[in-house]
């Protein structure tokens, strides 16, 4: 399955990585289950540098989405001895009425003898999660404070891309809700072993919305995760947080597991620009006037303030927030969510 | 009230609208920026806009006051105080009135060291850097030191100057206008008398007058002359007694060590003092009244001269007008028949008048004997026409002349007819152009002419008592024959110059004149102005017509207090400076507060 997967570096791939500190050796696949070698695959030189701990804006200029997001998740994982998204076992997905040719032996005999009708079980693989990455598409996370760092969307699909696949390779169900200011793609949760590409694909051929609504995508959550699942909410938050906070509150209260990853732009948490410009909303169009120098430090208190807010509500949720600035490499980023979600495991 | 010593400074005054301006020009559409956070920028705006605006408010405002200050305080802005205690350097003028009045006493103490007394407080009031003009009673402005001023008030006596303050004040105001300092005002300290105020035009500069309290009453001699001028030996002194009392006052004529004659006279009275002289001779005599409180104008002193009276010979044909004119002063003492002066066609020997013949053919004969006794001048031809006479002593002035000789030579000149001599002395020989007929001339049909033909025989011819009065400081004009004057003590002998004219001496008195030799050929009487004895005050109006609307009669304090008022002052352009710097620090202090938080996040 894999025997394609580095086919994007073709033979120049050492000629792109060697300048960033990186060469191609061999590797296998560190999922334990397919051992055969299939091809070259990115592992740091011992002493060379991780890719998943790179400039995030250099690893994105390495290739498409779901060869970076392979580099970083490889890099990623280079050590890890269990799975850092430890879940609960689930099988069974749902009925479906019988139709001819249906094995018999997935025949849901109590269904049959309560309602007197036939159904057919239906089986997912055999995961030990299901999750479902929320991805913000706004025209707000569609923005960039520096010319040589990625657009908040850019990275955000980068990190969910490379979730995902780290929720994959131990064959959790993973799913994705991409929402602007309404709900755009929905990709089922699943644990396929091709269920990733299609993700990654879907992710790739994101492009930016125009508002931002995070309730309703957050509730559409709540209908596709029927057990116990993983949330993973990435957004720039830039929206009214009572509503979506409420929501996220809600899955956690439907017993999921909430992960919020905030993602910001270093540019956001300091106000720059002329002395004195029209700083225009994306999203809205609104615009407000301002003097950068006269409202730095209250600016900055301000964002300040609404981060902790946003951790303060968040913790007293059980949700787990994490403040991820788009020049963090994405090593960093999974680290630090696996981390927190191990311990809490 | 807060002045500027450079008020074209101001003008930069205009910067101060630089900060609003900028402010304004700043107002422009500003570039826009996409900014996602705009939610986190909304919301520090409603939350610190009050702030802001006010901290942008705070920032106009201390900007637009740094550079005001910078601008004041380039003005050179000074603040003038009530007091004048502390002052810029300044020119004042301070005009002390030691003339004659000031010898007045009154409660025991003289005028004049009331006067000094407020002056010394006056000079106590001015700084070292003041630039001091002081003026006395010969109103000139000198400038002097702090302490220099201080010793001549120190040694200053009445002086029997008059004192015209208007003029005083006129100078004093030139002086300090002239003067670099910036004007300060002029100080009169004086007892203001009315008669010392000669309008004109007012000082150009401020004028603070103060006057002592009270003046006392005064009496003097308004006027004191002999008559007749030679006495033989008897005489008479005549006195007019001035003042404002009513009360009966004693007179003495005193001379020769003796008091010739007393009588008792009111203020307003002419009295006739008569006595004789025992001596031939110059004497000097004097005329006293009581003392009062003013005691320099309660006696004069006036020459007298007992003489003969001339002796005069008069040739048939000088004409009948003469003869009788002769006759009159014979009958009346003042000449008698010999042959001291003769009167004629012919120079005889000794002292003569010369008429011209009535014969021109005898012209040429006449100044034969003219030219052989020395005489410098002759008669030449004859004129007729109608000239007016233009006499030195006044009595024959603009009487008509219809003939006369032309008189050429070079000698004494006492009357003229456009400029050509009529009167004229060589010697003792006295040379008339005209005969003195009604035909030559009207004078002999005019009442001048016994008094002309007395001052022709006694003033002209024998040279007798030339008396001129005159008070101390005048230029007066001694007669012509006077060559030394007495002087003072130091200088016993004054030289008189060629013009005949000198300053009257400051000291009262009688000066005898002396010819070239040395024969007492008249006297100068100084005696002081009879003006400096009327102490009548000068009223409000007297003193605004002279000094201007705004000169004022002050008492002592408030002439103290407003000496320095409007050139007292402080500078405070080094306040306006700490002000800008202060506005500075603050300014930096509340522009730089916008940046000094940093949030790690």
């Amino acid at each position: 399955m894999y025997d394609n997967d580095f086919r994007w570096f073709g033979p120049n791939a050492s000629a792109i990585l060697r300048p960033i500190g990186m060469t191609v050796v061999p590797m296998l696949d560190l999922s334990g289950r397919n051992n055969t070698r299939f091809g070259d695959s990115l592992l740091p030189e011992p002493q060379g540098k991780r890719i998943d701990l790179l400039d995030p804006f250099v690893v994105a200029q390495l290739g498409g989405i779901e060869l970076v997001a392979r580099g970083i998740v490889e890099g990623f994982l280079a050590g890890s001895h269990k799975s850092p998204f430890p879940g609960f076992s689930v099988e069974f997905t749902e009925d479906r009425p019988y139709q001819p040719g249906d094995e018999l032996r997935y025949l849901d005999w109590k269904m049959l003898a309560r309602s007197d009708r036939l159904f057919v079980k239906q089986f997912e693989e055999e995961t030990n999660l299901r999750a479902m990455l929320v991805l913000d598409i706004s025209a707000s996370m569609d923005w960039s404070g520096a010319e040589h760092r990625l657009s908040k969307l850019s990275y955000a699909k980068q990190l969910v891309a490379a979730i995902s696949l780290v929720l994959l390779r131990q064959r959790d169900a993973t799913g994705l809700i991409a929402f602007d200011d309404e709900v755009r793609s929905v990709v089922r949760a699943g644990a396929r072993s091709n269920h990733w590409w299609t993700l990654a694909r879907v992710v790739q051929e994101i492009t930016p919305g125009r508002g931002t609504a995070a309730e309703p995508a957050l509730r559409q959550v709540t209908d596709l995760l029927r057990r116990r699942g993983l949330v993973v909410f990435v957004s720039d938050l830039l929206f009214d947080s009572r509503l979506v906070l409420r929501a996220l509150h809600f899955l956690r209260h439907r017993g999921h597991q909430v992960i919020v990853l905030h993602i910001m732009d270093p540019a956001e948490l300091n106000l720059e620009g002329p002395p004195e410009a029209r700083f225009e909303d994306p999203e809205s169009g609104t615009f407000v006037t301002a003097r950068p120098r006269e409202l730095r430090a209250v600016y900055e208190e301000t964002v300040h303030n609404t981060i902790e807010s946003w951790r303060s509500d968040c913790r007293s949720g059980g949700i787990h927030y994490h403040h991820v600035l788009t020049n963090t490499p994405f090593g960093q980023v999974l680290r630090r969510v696996a981390a927190r979600r191990s311990q809490l495991a | 009230m807060i002045g500027f010593l450079q008020p074209l400074a101001l003008l930069a005054l205009v910067a101060a609208a630089i900060p609003a301006l900028l402010h304004l020009l700043g107002r422009r559409l500003p570039p826009t920026v996409v900014f996602p956070a705009v939610k986190y920028l909304t919301a520090t705006e409603r939350e610190h806009s009050r702030r802001l605006r006010f901290r942008n408010l705070l920032l106009l405002i201390l900007r637009t006051a740094v550079i005001v200050c910078i601008v004041l305080a380039a003005s050179r802005p000074f603040v003038r105080t009530g007091t004048g205690v502390a002052h810029p350097p300044t020119a004042v003028a301070l005009v002390v009135d030691n003339s004659l009045s000031s010898a007045a006493v009154l409660e025991g103490h003289r005028t004049l060291d009331t006067i000094i007394a407020t002056a010394r407080q006056v000079i106590a009031r001015t700084a070292t850097g003041d630039r001091l003009w002081l003026v006395l009673a010969d109103g000139l402005p000198l400038r002097k030191t702090r302490l220099e001023a201080i010793e001549v008030l120190d040694s200053l006596e009445p002086s029997n100057m008059r004192l015209d303050l208007g003029t005083a004040a006129r100078a004093a105001a030139r002086a300090i206008l002239e003067d670099p300092l910036p004007n300060g005002p002029v100080v009169v300290v004086s007892d203001l008398q009315a008669t010392a105020f000669s309008p004109g035009e007012s000082p150009a500069t401020r004028v603070l007058l103060w006057a002592p309290p009270a003046r006392p009453k005064n009496r003097w001699l308004d006027s004191v002359y002999s008559q007749p001028e030679i006495w033989t030996p008897t005489g008479s002194v005549v006195a007019v007694v001035g003042g404002s009392s009513e009360r009966p006052v004693t007179l003495r004529l005193r001379a020769e060590g003796m008091e010739l004659a007393r009588a008792l006279a009111s203020p307003g009275d002419r009295v006739v003092l008569s006595g004789a002289l025992r001596n031939p001779g110059w004497t000097v005599a004097s005329v006293e009244l009581d003392s009062d409180e003013m005691r320099a104008d309660d006696i004069r002193k006036i020459a007298l001269l007992r003489a003969e009276p001339v002796a005069v010979a008069m040739a048939t044909e000088v004409g009948d007008f003469l003869v009788e004119a002769v006759s009159v002063l014979q009958q009346g003492g003042r000449a008698t028949s010999g042959d001291r002066v003769s009167l004629g066609h012919f120079a005889q020997a000794g002292t003569s008048v010369v008429f011209p013949p009535s014969d021109p053919a005898m012209v040429g004969a006449l100044n034969r004997t003219l030219n052989m006794r020395g005489v410098t001048w002759e008669f030449r031809d004859v004129r007729q026409g109608e000239w007016t006479l233009s006499d030195q002593s006044g009595i024959a002035d603009g009487i008509e002349v219809y003939r006369r000789y032309g008189l050429s030579g070079t000698g004494d000149i006492f009357a003229d007819i456009d400029g050509e001599p009529w009167l004229v002395r060589s010697g003792n020989v006295v040379l008339v152009a005209s005969r003195l007929e009604p035909e030559w001339t009207r004078l002999p049909v005019s009442a001048f002419f016994v008094p002309f033909v007395d001052y022709l025989i006694n003033r002209i011819a024998a040279e007798e008592s030339w008396i001129v009065t005159a008070s101390p400081g005048d230029v007066v004009e001694l007669p012509a024959t006077a060559r030394t004057m007495d002087g003072t003590q130091s200088a016993p002998v004054t030289a008189v110059p060629g013009n005949h004219r000198i300053v009257a001496p400051l000291h009262t008195g009688v000066y005898f004149l002396h010819s070239a030799s040395s024969d007492t050929v008249g006297a100068l009487e100084v005696f002081s102005d009879v003006r400096e004895s009327q102490l009548q005050v000068a009223d409000e109006n007297q003193v605004r017509t002279v000094f201007g609307d705004d000169a004022r009669v002050l008492e002592s304090d408030q002439l103290l207090s407003s000496l320095f008022s409007g050139e007292g002052r402080i500078n405070v352009a080094s306040l306006f400076l700490m002000l800008a710097l202060a506005a500075a620090v603050g300014e930096f202090l509340v522009a730089s507060s916008g940046g000094r938080k940093r949030t790690a996040v």
